[in-house]
């Protein structure tokens, strides 16, 4: 084995799990020494067939086995307590999403960051889809101007029954379509158009579930005049798989990007970039690049490369830090309370805003306006 | 001898990737097994002798039809896929990979089939023989295929480039020798990851395999570069099979079937169409450069 090989563990060995591990296996920078996972049938399959360690116990793997890094893809509900401990190692760490199910957690892990020189990552895997990625480029390029106004959906046929039993139905085990589904929504319009200040006009609903909400809505408000709606639902027994809707309207133009097809309405032509005025269409086909080993799709072999580049360059950024995704947290747990009815809008959070990794370039893109609202 | 020309099935289960306004088109044309099977008859009536199928909910309902009106297609090969691994995705999240796995063995099997294995908690058998897993699997998928002409075998590629990624040459080596052994037919991978899936066939000791995977000009869905796919076609000692050829309409049909017949070795394209005119123009086109070639 190459002595420069990143020794990594894997926590938690359920699909995704699965999936990350067929994905980094024959990465060449990579030796994966060590799965752990709760079901004692799934450690002694695996180590029928591949020659790894395994461990029921996190702790006594992250103790036993000289790890580098750790991949992480257990229920959400512990992910706060196995990242610490991670992170009390130096591991560097990729964590699937949602990030914690607490605001607070995700908080006080990312202050605890602070100065250590630790690589960390969420699994928002959006942000490694190349039509997603491109949006934003183009975003921030200003090709539809100052954005006023975004949607940003998702849809799937996830949940069409009540089914008590699973873990989808249980909150505390980070079930529900919030955690499974607005993560992503919120997580994709935070890496679109920024962070923004608070929420507004939030629902939640049940179509079949008796526990948890099938239905998420909410505005996210900007403070400069900009709004984004996120409307998430993942009981629409219409979509043969879950599907991420952008569109964004400027003051130039209107976007419309999903996994494949990104469309551009434009006032005026930009013809360095090669858009015409009015109707553009760029497909998928036009933008993406092979990839290393494709397993699930370009953007889940992007994401977990980009994880291990940043080990082996030595730089702590990656796409989708652990403070991009405690954004995300602190959104999800301000939708609950507004939901709820607590009285969190907008301009109560003022004050607690944290700057966004993609502050800069967003309040350039956004105008130093400031809120006009009624 | 693989057929040239394999008509595909995706058009028929409301699958485009670039436009959910056509998916839904095609949802809604092919609701009745009528339409679809009117396409197979257009098919076939046009010279198109091979049809590749996916067993997802409706291939049996498809098979049926084949099978009560099999006067009518004496020379009909079936190139089936399996398994339809999108079905299984949310129980595999909800119940584990053994949990759903269990469960679909359960509801594909009858107890007599079984044996003592699954009466013992069903656990133990994962652990014992995995093959034998794989075993029951196929034999379950195949049963919507009995008594059809069944050319290759498919494992569709979710689960072929999830298993490359774990290089277990068993499960590989056994999935071939029992498509072989037990159904007298060829045994096939779909990938989109061919130029590393054919070395580790090879490795696996399986002769030479049907390989499916994308072949365009555009390089999609080719990984891990256009550059090495045309070197394993150079390289051969596999029978290639080309999907993808238009990559979702990037490509024009002539430029398509061009560069996907000047590779070296492939001469069986699988393609999605649903009008008579569709198909007539892609097998002529595809068969005047196979012949030249």
């Amino acid at each position: 084995m190459n002595r420069e090989s990143i020794r990594v563990g894997f926590v938690g060995f359920g699909r995704m799990g699965i999936t990350h591990y067929s994905i980094l296996n024959n990465h060449p920078n990579v030796n994966i020494v060590a799965v752990c996972d709760a079901s004692k049938m799934m450690l002694r399959v695996l180590g029928k067939y591949v020659d790894v360690a395994t461990y029921t116990d996190f702790r006594e793997m992250i103790d036993s086995d000289k790890l580098d890094a750790i991949v992480v893809s257990t229920p959400a509900s512990s992910h706060a307590e196995i990242v610490r401990v991670g992170l009390d190692r130096g591991l560097h760490t990729f964590v699937e999403k949602p990030f914690t199910l607490t605001a607070a957690d995700s908080r006080e892990i990312v202050d605890r960051l602070d100065g250590q020189h630790v690589v960390n990552q969420v699994g928002y895997v959006n942000r490694f889809n190349e039509v997603f990625d491109e949006a934003r480029r183009l975003l921030q390029l200003g090709v539809i101007g100052d954005v006023r106004r975004f949607r940003s959906e998702m849809y799937g046929a996830t949940v069409t029954k009540d089914s008590k039993s699973s873990w989808r139905s249980k909150q505390a085990q980070g079930g529900g379509c919030m955690y499974e589904f607005a993560s992503h929504c919120i997580d994709l319009a935070v890496y679109l158009f920024g962070e923004p200040v608070g929420v507004s006009g939030s629902t939640l609903q049940s179509i079949y579930s008796s526990t948890v909400e099938d239905v998420v809505s909410s505005n996210l408000e900007y403070g400069n005049g900009c709004l984004g709606e996120i409307a998430v639902n993942w009981s629409d027994m219409s979509y043969r798989k879950p599907a991420n809707v952008v569109t964004a309207i400027g003051k130039d133009g209107k976007l419309i990007a999903d996994r494949y097809v990104l469309k551009l309405f434009l006032r005026h032509a930009r013809p360095d970039l090669g858009f015409h005025e009015g109707w553009n269409t760029k497909y998928i086909t036009d933008i993406a690049k092979p990839v290393r080993v494709y397993v699930r799709g370009n953007e889940f072999t992007n994401q977990l490369d980009d994880f291990v580049a940043a080990i082996a360059d030595g730089r702590a950024t990656t796409r989708c830090s652990f403070a991009d995704a405690a954004i995300v947290d602190r959104i999800m747990e301000q939708i609950r309370e507004d939901a709820a009815g607590e009285g969190v809008g907008a301009r109560a959070n003022e004050v607690s805003v944290r700057p966004a990794t993609t502050r800069s370039w967003i309040s350039r893109l956004l105008g130093a306006g400031r809120l006009d609202r009624a | 001898m693989l057929d040239t020309v394999i008509l595909g099935d995706n058009q028929f289960f409301g699958i485009n990737h670039m436009s959910p306004e056509k998916a839904q088109a095609l949802d809604e044309r092919f609701r009745d097994i009528g339409a679809i099977t009117d396409v197979i008859d257009t098919a076939y009536r046009c010279g198109v002798r091979g049809f590749m199928l996916n067993t997802n909910e409706r291939a049996g309902e498809i098979c049926d039809y084949l099978r009560e009106n099999s006067a009518r297609y004496p020379d009909l090969s079936m190139y089936p896929s399996m398994p339809y691994a999108h079905k299984y995705a949310n129980a595999v999240a909800e119940k584990g990979i053994f949990g759903a796995l269990r469960e679909f063995i359960l509801a594909g099997s009858s107890a007599g089939d079984l044996g003592g294995l699954i009466a013992k908690g069903g656990a133990s058998l994962f652990e014992q023989d995995m093959l034998k897993v794989m075993q029951i699997l196929v034999d379950i998928e195949m049963q919507i295929f009995r008594d059809l002409n069944v050319k290759v075998v498919f494992l569709q590629n979710i689960v072929t480039d999830l298993l490359l990624g774990y290089g277990v040459k068993d499960i590989f080596a056994g999935f071939a020798g029992y498509i072989r052994d037990k159904y007298g037919a060829e045994p096939g991978f779909v990938t989109m990851n061919m130029p590393a899936l054919v070395p580790f066939l090879r490795d696996c000791g399986i002769e030479n395999p049907v390989v499916c995977s994308s072949i365009n000009p555009a390089g999609y869905f080719m990984n891990p570069s256009i550059a090495a796919y045309e070197d394993a076609l150079r390289d051969g000692g596999f029978q290639p099979m080309a999907m993808s050829i238009l990559a979702s309409g990037a490509v024009g049909p002539r430029e398509a079937v061009e560069y996907v017949c000047g590779r070296n070795g492939v001469r069986s394209v699988v393609f999605g169409a649903s009008s008579e005119k569709h198909i007539v123009e892609t097998k002529e086109l595809i068969e005047s450069y196979a012949t030249a070639a």
